[in-house]
């Protein structure tokens, strides 16, 4: 065999060793190992590429040739068995990297708003979308505020049942003005309807009132604190329909159906004519139960028209104005919307309860 | 107030059932607590299905029927009756049942047929005066079931609450004239007749100076009577309506004001000392009550006195020895119109309720004064024996509701303006309703005159007016309409509690009184604390001033079960007095968080962590942040109930808005809490809204960040350290932090590793090395001169 007809034989072989290598290469750094072993600077083609100096000068180029194609053809396997590698070794990273998406995510605990906030936040909410304008006002209030200003004067029978809790005298000097915790949050219309006129304005006026209220009564059924939202429009020609618009509307979006209101004839000071207003039992849709007592009719708030005594207490005429208003206990359609059986679950505080009636908004 | 069925319908016919009358009720606004059906006088009248009817063998007239009640076999009776068929319900009274007639259902053989019970109709069960064949049961009646039970046809009783307006309702008649006007049936008269004088007893002796709070005042004598118990069926009525019998004199007045609504009183004459006088106390006379209690009287009481003193308060309550008893034989009866006004005073004063004051202070009606003073002197004479004397009379019915010129109460309105404040027509056809409960109505046009009958004392605007025809015409037949509603944009919400929540604390709402003590664990002694006159206890007696006693308690509460950490936070109000102000108060809106125990939980990625002061540092950081907010946190040893070295004032720009720190490890263990408790307060009146940021434009060339970490003494604040890091590291530093704290081996005693990373930019160029080692030298030179501060390694 001639010189040149050896050294192609040496290529070939080197060759066909070297793609088998490459092909039997387990990962990218067993490939690259052979990159060197191969076409390193001592690799086996450097070392056969020695020979090509022996040859005659005319053999050379024929052999270069065949060297380039060598080259080539090495560089190509390895890249194709790179690419493959490559691949395999992704998808064996990404099992590798597989997690559990099922495990609970990092959290910063599980805050929720009191169930009580939330009723209060929806109620507040229907009615500033119907244009009434939130008012507040304090919960140590005067008697004149919270009873006089109404149409309860002193003797009225209709005070005793208030159950107040008063203050203890908070001046130093002689007898003060007696300081009381508002038995409702009605004196904030009083509160309101004056400071508007003062600040010159004139009816329309629309107004709802969110706010603490406290009775000296507790037992089963009664809590010392409980929430009210205090809701009421002055203006020319309110009328009972409106009373019953607004109070079916809001009523129907709170409790998320189309609820039946029933209004009976009632008696409140500050209202004439009043009303308690009831709405169709939302357990047993009016057919009775044990929720209604059988009636079909579930008691949640009590309304009317604003006493021209009261406009005139205010300052406002009653013969051009009239107005209605209503008083909402908020635990009361809280309870009865989240099926919640029991006031005093409110203000246990229990983070069971809490976080489980509670909404996180 | 309870009214038994009967006693109504001896004033008025009611046809309807009692459930249908308690609608009727509620619908013309008398709440009805409930309609109690006492079920003793029929029981044993069930209902039965007839399960085959066969002519009688010898008799014409009656049948024999095979009758279901339930049991296990059917009953044989004979009936007489020709009205039923087959497959009819009917009611049995079955054997051993008495019927209210007096009748007992016993086994027998009519005209030699075994019968095993009867079958009733209406008049039989005590329902109806006359009735046509048996009474036939709706079909879906359930066969064994009570016939009383299931039709509650029973004597029902009403218990009803008579609104405060309303004291004209307070009283049988009162009901009945309700019911009455609204089914369009008549009110029976009254059945009165004249009384019998003995011109030889001798008058009461009356004065009254008290005009104005006694208008009608009337007495008399009767003489020779014999107390004995009133009859059976007075104290079965007594009882129904809720009454305890006393004795016969007191009973027959009870019974008046229960049927009448005007409240009477009777003395032993025999304990009363010269003539009864009706005035208003001067202060300070004493006074026994007929409860026991012995009462100085305050100067206005209205009194009904004789010669030796107080015999009664007038209206509320007679005096112990003047009280009739079984002994007594002579009598002066009271019957007067006491001013509501007065009675409602003196009734709350001295914390007194009776049957009388109820109805003084709601208004009786003075026309009944007379009424019952007839009727009371007939039944105790008829009961009890005994001669009247004339009524001596003070005052005059008349003057109660008349005007200043005399004339009876009247209230123009106008139809039109009642309308548009309904919402609804108002039909002419109403107006024979108002009469028929006592109105009388002129309508001239729109024009509309309402002569106020003397018992409705609560009438006397165009809106009463508005209201009675509201309610005669129905409440349901006004519309729903909604009103034109303004579009003002609502106004931004609070949104304090909800960003707390967010970041993940539980809402928590306590009362806003709390018990001195608690006050006193992180408020000191002042007087500006607002006590409770009348607490509902102890525990809840003092306005808080601050939310963290009610936080604690809910702490304690949870962790007492099972809960291994909590993160609360509460709004509300905090309230004081005003230091400045005399007589006035703040309400202070704050909102304050507790952190105490796990804040991560055992998990699949790491260990249960307990609550320190950072996590509740960062947590209201992160609060002001949102509110475009920064707090700087002070360091105070100071504060009330909290642990010294982990405490610390929260400014917010100059003001002091609130406080943070570590519950004194004291107050924790008293509240059995063995964890760490952290708190925060904020005063939310005392923020202001953070400004929107202005843009600055983003920077366009890379900075460079440098770490150096220094040996400081452990008295250094981080908060001085950076200070002193910006102020030295030049114009270029965007940032400074702590990176790294270390204080374990290799770090002496007294001294702490901190690892301080600043950051440095430039708008305009790229930084160099150079930059950054000239302001890390300028850095290491600031440390050590402030602090002596060692740079490390
Ligand atoms: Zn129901």
């Amino acid at each position: 065999m001639s010189e040149i007809d050896s050294l192609k034989a040496q290529l070939e072989s080197l060759q066909a060793d070297a793609l088998n290598a490459f092909a039997a290469a387990e990962n990218l750094n067993a490939l690259q190992q052979l990159r060197v072993q191969y076409l390193g600077k001592k690799g086996a083609l450097t070392e056969v590429l020695k020979g090509v100096g022996k040859l005659p000068p005319a053999d050379r180029p024929v052999i270069g040739q065949h060297v380039n194609a060598t080259k080539s053809a090495l560089a190509a396997g390895l890249e194709a068995c790179e690419t493959t590698l490559a691949e395999k070794e992704k998808i064996a990273r990404i099992e590798a990297e597989r997690i559990d998406v099922s495990l609970p995510g990092r959290t910063k605990g599980k805050g929720a708003l009191h169930p009580v906030q939330n009723g209060l936040d929806e109620i507040s909410m229907i009615f500033s979308q119907m244009g009434f304008v939130v008012a507040e006002g304090p919960e140590i209030e005067d008697e004149f505020h919270n009873f006089d200003a109404l149409n309860i004067p002193p003797e009225h029978p209709a005070r005793a049942m208030h159950d107040t809790f008063f203050v203890k005298e908070m001046g130093n000097g002689e007898k003060s003005e007696p300081m009381l915790l508002r038995t409702h949050t009605s004196p904030v219309q009083i509160r309101t309807m004056k400071r508007f006129l003062a600040e010159g304005g004139e009816p329309p006026l629309a107004v709802v009132a969110p706010g603490r209220v406290y009775r000296c009564d507790y037992d089963v059924t009664h809590s010392p604190m409980f929430h009210q939202v205090e809701v009421f429009k002055v203006d020319r020609d309110v009328s009972m329909a409106h009373l019953k618009g607004v109070l079916k509307h809001f009523l129907s979006t709170y409790f998320e159906k189309d609820v039946a209101i029933r209004l009976r004839p009632h008696y409140f000071p500050f209202t004439e004519p009043s009303a308690e207003v009831d709405i169709g039992c939302v357990f047993c849709a009016g057919k009775g139960c044990r929720i209604c007592k059988g009636s079909g009719w579930i008691e949640v708030l009590g309304s009317g028209m604003i006493h021209p005594n009261v406009l005139q207490s205010v300052g406002i005429d009653s013969e051009e104005f009239s107005g209605f208003a209503f008083g909402l206990g908020v635990e009361r359609l809280v309870m009865l919307k989240q099926g919640i059986p029991d006031l005093r679950l409110f203000f246990e505080n229990d983070v069971r309860f809490l976080s489980r009636m509670g909404v996180n908004k | 107030m309870k009214i038994p069925f009967s006693w109504l319908k001896e004033h008025v016919a009611l046809t309807a059932t009692p459930m249908q009358i308690a609608d009727d009720l509620v619908r013309l606004g008398h709440e009805v607590e409930a309609v109690e059906m006492p079920r003793a006088a029929v029981v044993g009248v069930r209902v039965g299905l007839i399960a085959s009817k066969q002519p009688h063998p010898d008799a014409d007239k009656l049948s024999l029927l095979k009758v279901d009640v339930g049991d296990a076999e059917a009953l044989d009776i004979v009936c007489g009756a020709s009205n039923m068929d087959e497959g009819d319900k009917i009611p049995v009274a079955t054997l051993g049942t008495v019927l209210p007639n007096g009748l007992k259902i016993k086994k027998g053989k009519i005209r030699g047929e075994t019968s095993c019970g009867m079958c009733c109709s209406e008049t039989e069960l005590g329902l109806a005066e006359a009735s046509a064949g048996l009474l036939i049961l709706p079909a879906d009646a359930p066969v064994g079931a009570e016939v009383g039970a299931y039709l509650k046809l029973e004597e029902a009783v009403f218990d009803l609450s008579i609104t405060p307006n309303r004291g004209d309702c307070m009283n049988v008649r009162g009901i009945a004239r309700d019911l009455a006007a609204d089914a369009g049936l008549p009110l029976n008269d009254l059945d009165l007749h004249a009384v019998a004088i003995d011109t030889s007893v001798a008058d009461a002796i009356v004065t009254v100076s008290a005009e104005q709070d006694c208008p009608v005042y009337m007495a008399r004598s009767i003489k020779g009577i014999t107390v004995v118990d009133s009859p059976a069926w007075m104290q079965a009525k007594l009882i129904q309506a809720g009454q305890r019998p006393v004795n016969g004199v007191v009973d027959v007045l009870n019974t008046i004001m229960l049927d009448l609504g005007q409240p009477m009183h009777a003395f032993d004459a025999d304990t009363v000392s010269g003539s009864i006088n009706v005035s208003s106390a001067q202060g300070g006379e004493s006074f026994s009550a007929l409860d026991g209690r012995e009462l100085t009287l305050n100067a206005g009481d209205l009194l009904v006195n004789d010669a030796s003193g107080v015999i009664a308060l007038a209206g509320i309550m007679g005096s112990e020895p003047t009280g009739v008893r079984e002994t007594t034989t002579n009598i002066v009866l009271e019957s007067a119109f006491f001013r509501p006004a007065r009675i409602s005073e003196t009734r709350r004063v001295y914390a007194m309720v009776s049957e009388a004051s109820m109805r003084f202070e709601r208004g009786v009606d003075p026309d009944m004064v007379a009424v019952a003073m007839q009727r009371a002197t007939n039944m105790i004479i008829d009961l009890f024996g005994g001669s009247a004397s004339e009524v001596t009379v003070c005052g005059d019915a008349g003057s109660v509701n008349a005007d200043a010129s005399g004339a009876s109460r009247q209230v123009n309105a106008s139809v039109s303006r009642i309308e548009t404040r309904l919402g609804i027509e108002i039909p002419v056809a109403v107006d024979d309703v108002l009469v028929r409960m006592g109105f009388a109505l002129q309508r001239n046009g729109d024009a509309l005159t309402v002569s106020v009958p003397t018992f409705r004392h609560d009438v006397s605007i165009p809106e009463d007016i508005s209201e009675e025809y509201a309610r005669v015409i129905g409440f349901d037949k006004i519309p729903e309409l909604l009103p034109p509603l303004a579009t003002t944009a609502p106004a931004q919400q609070d949104r304090s509690v909800h960003d707390a929540v967010g970041a993940g604390f539980l809402q928590v709402i306590n009362y806003a009184f709390i018990s001195a003590s608690e006050q006193r664990l992180f408020v000191a002694q002042d007087d500006l604390d607002i006590a409770l006159e009348n607490p509902i206890s102890d525990a809840m007696s003092v306005m808080r001033r601050s939310v963290w006693p009610g936080l604690l308690n809910t702490a304690r509460y949870n962790m007492n079960r099972q809960q291994s950490g909590v993160s609360l936070v509460e709004q509300g109000r905090v309230y004081l007095k005003n230091q400045k102000a005399e007589n006035s108060h703040d309400e202070i809106n704050v909102i304050a968080w507790l952190m105490s125990g796990d804040v991560e939980q055992d998990d699949w990625f790491g260990n249960a962590r307990q609550a320190d002061f950072f996590d509740l540092k960062g947590a209201v950081n992160a609060w002001l942040t949102l509110r475009g907010l920064t707090g700087r946190f002070i360091a105070d040893d100071s504060m009330q109930g909290l642990q010294a070295g982990q405490s610390a004032k929260i400014l917010v720009g100059r003001a002091e808005a609130g406080r943070i720190g570590r519950v004194d490890g004291d107050i924790a263990s008293s509240l059995d809490i063995d964890t760490p408790v952290f708190v925060a307060e904020i005063n939310l009146d005392a923020l202001t809204t953070g400004k929107q940021a202005k843009f600055v434009p983003l920077p366009e060339f890379p900075g460079v960040e440098r770490d150096l970490v220094f040996l400081f003494e452990r008295t250094v604040s981080s908060e001085a350290i950076l200070n002193a890091v910006k102020s030295a590291a030049g114009k270029m530093l965007t940032d400074a932090r702590i990176f790294d704290r270390y204080d374990g081996k290799g770090v002496p005693d007294g001294f702490v590793s901190l690892g301080i990373r600043f950051a440095l930019q430039d708008g305009k160029r790229t930084l160099t090395q150079e930059d950054s080692d000239t302001a890390s030298q300028a850095v290491i030179a600031a440390m050590d001169k402030r602090f002596g501060a060692m740079l490390r390694g």
